[in-house]
């Protein structure tokens, strides 16, 4: 009952809380860069519009059409490819610390590209996990949400010091040679 | 406006109910936007431009650097949902800007990367949001909770506590993101400066051997002797 009421709680966050969008060429390649420490769960959510040539607007979905994500590790090594409907959510948990890239790109089979024809991409990448705030509050035991919350809390410290320790390895890798 | 209105709705339902029958958090409006970070490739003589939404009467703060490309640099511009451009810089390396109070819509951030042909620039930005409620959620609990209900009352301390090590916590992660960022640019200035080194530096090891030869040559012909013939 509770993974139900998270689950459409998910589903209106992605479309109520406003996330950043930018514009893409219906055969054109996004990519994002993303350096996080080893062990960090990732998680993306999207959801693209297409632009309406007679309406000259975006239309609320636009369906048929889906996205290629690509997910590639700092060695350059393939961590996840699977093709997505307009809207998504993918997650990934990475093994090595680095530069990860995480690439979008529409499965649209339009040979010549108009110049406007275009999409709206929105896009939202949280780092590490995050407890969804609404679904505590709707617990009326306040005992529990205050024990939500520290687990956040802890939660958060622990993404911290881990980022803390990566960036340290990693800006001073021959310090345990010196030393 | 519309807002104000809501929460005193929320509130009279909240009072109407009974103590302790809802306890649930009075919602005035909708979540505020997520804090956003990005880092990505801008190839040469393009443009890109990200939107995003922003609550009215909100605070948002905009920071960028550019951590790798040759020269370092970039223009900025930031967009109000009017139309107004706010923000022009021209071939800045970072740079920090906040609005206060945002007007509710779309804001559009570009980065501009046509003045250079050759290099890309890899360009790092966050977007952070202070949303103006956040502050209110206490005072809606105390006016909502009876008097008599004096664990309760403890256990609100409680979470304000909480919530106000959250927002510090996430105020750290910002400001290690952009420590990070800095770092990172520093990286990727040595390491291309390394790469180069060693480049011209084999040039000139090469140029030497060479030259080491040639003059090792020259002086052997000076010595030899073709004009005579032994009989």
């Amino acid at each position: 009952m509770k993974s139900h009421l998270i689950g459409i709680l998910l589903s209106f966050w992605v479309a109520v809380s406003p996330a950043l969008y930018f514009h893409s060429g219906e055969r054109e390649e996004k990519c994002i860069i993303e350096d996080i420490p080893s062990d960090t769960l990732i998680t993306g959510s999207y959801k693209v519009q297409q632009w309406d040539i007679h309406e000259h607007r975006f239309l609320e979905s636009a369906p048929g059409l889906g996205m290629f994500v690509t997910i590639t590790t700092p060695t350059k090594e393939l961590l996840l490819s699977k093709l997505y409907g307009p809207q998504g959510t993918f997650s990934f948990t990475s093994h090595l610390p680095g530069e990860h890239n995480i690439c979008l790109q529409s499965n649209s089979t339009k040979l010549i590209s108009f110049g406007g024809s275009k999409l709206r991409i929105h896009l939202d990448i949280r780092v590490g996990e995050h407890f969804l705030d609404e679904a505590i509050a709707q617990a009326k035991d306040k005992v529990n949400e205050v024990n939500f919350r520290l687990g956040h809390l802890i939660e958060q410290i622990h993404h911290i010091s881990k980022e803390q320790n990566y960036h340290r390895v990693c800006l001073f890798p021959n310090r345990n040679m010196k030393e | 406006m519309a807002a104000a209105w809501r929460a005193l709705g929320w509130r009279l339902l909240l009072l109407l109910l009974g103590p302790g029958g809802l306890a649930r958090r009075a919602a005035p409006g909708p979540p505020p936007p997520q804090d956003a970070e990005f880092t990505f490739l801008l190839p040469a003589g393009r443009r890109e431009c990200f939107y995003q939404g922003a609550p009215g009467n909100g605070s948002m703060e905009a920071e960028y650097q550019v951590i790798g490309g040759a020269g370092l640099d970039i223009d900025f511009s930031l967009e109000s949902p009017s139309g107004v451009l706010l923000i022009n810089e021209y071939r800045k390396s970072d740079g920090v800007h906040t609005i206060e109070p945002t007007e509710a819509g779309d804001y559009k951030l570009c980065f501009d990367n046509s003045f250079s042909t050759i290099s890309e620039k890899l360009v790092f930005f966050e977007l952070i949001f202070d949303s103006p409620q956040e502050d209110e959620d206490g005072d809606n609990w105390a006016e909502v909770v009876e008097p008599e209900e004096m664990l309760d009352m403890k256990i609100e301390d409680i979470k304000e506590s909480i919530e106000t090590m959250k927002n510090r916590l996430e105020r750290s992660i910002q400001m290690q993101t952009l420590l990070r960022a800095f770092e990172a640019r520093d990286r990727n200035l040595q390491e291309s400066n390394m790469s180069r080194v060693n480049f011209w530096s084999a040039v000139n090891l090469g140029v030497l051997v060479v030259v080491a030869f040639l003059q090792v040559y020259m002086l052997k012909s000076l010595f030899e002797d073709k004009r005579h013939v032994r009989t």
